[in-house]
């Protein structure tokens, strides 16, 4: 059953990235929906980091002391000023790393 | 092939090899957590590997493996993954132009390593053009594929041997390295509403225990930065003619 699952995902994942390569397009798309779609990455990306920072172990955690919501603090305003992927990892992972030593 | 030709070809390849080095490096957590959560939540060596073998991608992988742990309908499964991936039509659509003409074994292929590495490594305006541009784009579209399914089988190997990874704070590097591709992104007031609304709802359903908590949170996230660009431009549009 997973096999037949993975291999529809791969289908998905191809389809998507494959579609609008193809010479001949099935579909027409509109100003519109492309214009929709570009809130897509903003919008998927969020919806997947913030409850990962927030919720652990299916808990609100705003406390102070969380390192996952430190360790973002400083991956936020990095990536702000700095613009720089490795920066921001660099950073925020060290500051998170450091944490999780002296907070436990 | 002359001599000379092939020298050439094989120094874009290495050209392309290490320009791709810093984002293949930069998704090494992400595909130890994403090999090691597979086996941790019950799949089988065989359809660990299939996932990057196949699938391909990383936001999908992390989400759908919880997914099926769950034992989510199909439809809900198929419909995330659909969700997630939507944001590569447009990178397709982005370079239609430069690869519509190409022979299959060009559009296939960099179809399959279209990702949101590549793109952003040559999504530029003067990418794949000509037959160096395109080796390029290959090399380095290939070698982040090698790295992510390196990655990941490092990730099964620790996976059956090292406890839940996730509690020594590797989500912590994916949830990273969304920050550091989202936050630059918001130069208007369109993708700060799309992020907010994106980030609020996801928390909030997440809490209670939705299966399409993301699909839901992204979608109305979308719609509400399409919403916000929409009426600024009427307000604008407006503002003008009163000038006028």
């Amino acid at each position: 059953m997973t096999i037949l699952i993975i291999i529809l995902l791969a289908c998905i994942t191809f389809f998507s990235r494959y579609l609008f390569l193809h010479p001949k397009l099935p579909l027409r798309i509109g100003a519109k929906t492309t214009h929709f779609l570009s809130f897509s990455a903003p919008a998927v990306l969020t919806a997947i980091w913030v409850p990962i920072i927030f919720v652990q172990d299916n808990n609100f955690n705003t406390s102070l002391t969380n390192p996952y919501l430190l360790g973002a603090t400083v991956a936020i305003i990095t990536a702000y000023k700095s613009h720089s992927v490795y920066l921001t990892l660099g950073t925020s992972l060290t500051v998170f790393a450091l944490l999780q030593f002296t907070l436990i | 092939m002359s001599l000379n030709k092939k020298m050439t070809s094989m120094g874009v390849v290495l050209k392309g090899v290490l320009a791709m080095l810093p984002l293949n490096l930069a998704v090494l957590p992400w595909g130890i957590l994403c090999g090691s959560l597979a086996i941790q939540r019950g799949f089988s060596v065989p359809e660990a590997i299939m996932m990057p073998l196949l699938v391909f991608a990383g936001a999908v992988q992390l989400v759908v493996i919880e997914l099926i742990n769950d034992n989510a309908p199909l439809a809900t499964i198929l419909f995330t993954a659909f969700i997630i991936s939507s944001r590569h039509f447009l990178y397709g659509l982005a370079l239609r132009d430069k690869l519509k003409d190409l022979p299959f074994k060009w559009r296939g292929s960099l179809g399959f390593l279209l990702t949101d590495e590549l793109f952003a490594l040559a999504g530029t305006a003067n990418a794949y053009q000509g037959k160096f541009k395109l080796i390029y784009a290959l090399a380095a579209g290939g070698s982040f594929y090698l790295c992510w399914l390196l990655w990941n089988i490092i990730g099964i190997i620790a996976g059956s041997y090292l406890p839940d990874l996730t509690s020594i704070g590797l989500d912590f590097a994916i949830a990273v390295t969304f920050i550091a591709l989202v936050i630059p992104s918001i130069t208007n007031l369109a993708m700060l509403v799309t992020v907010v609304v994106a980030g609020f709802l996801s928390v909030l359903l997440k809490l209670l225990d939705w299966e399409l908590g993301l699909v839901i949170s992204a979608l109305v996230a979308m719609y509400c930065g399409y919403l916000t660009a929409k009426k600024q431009s009427s307000t604008n549009t407006i503002k003008t003619s009163e000038q006028i």
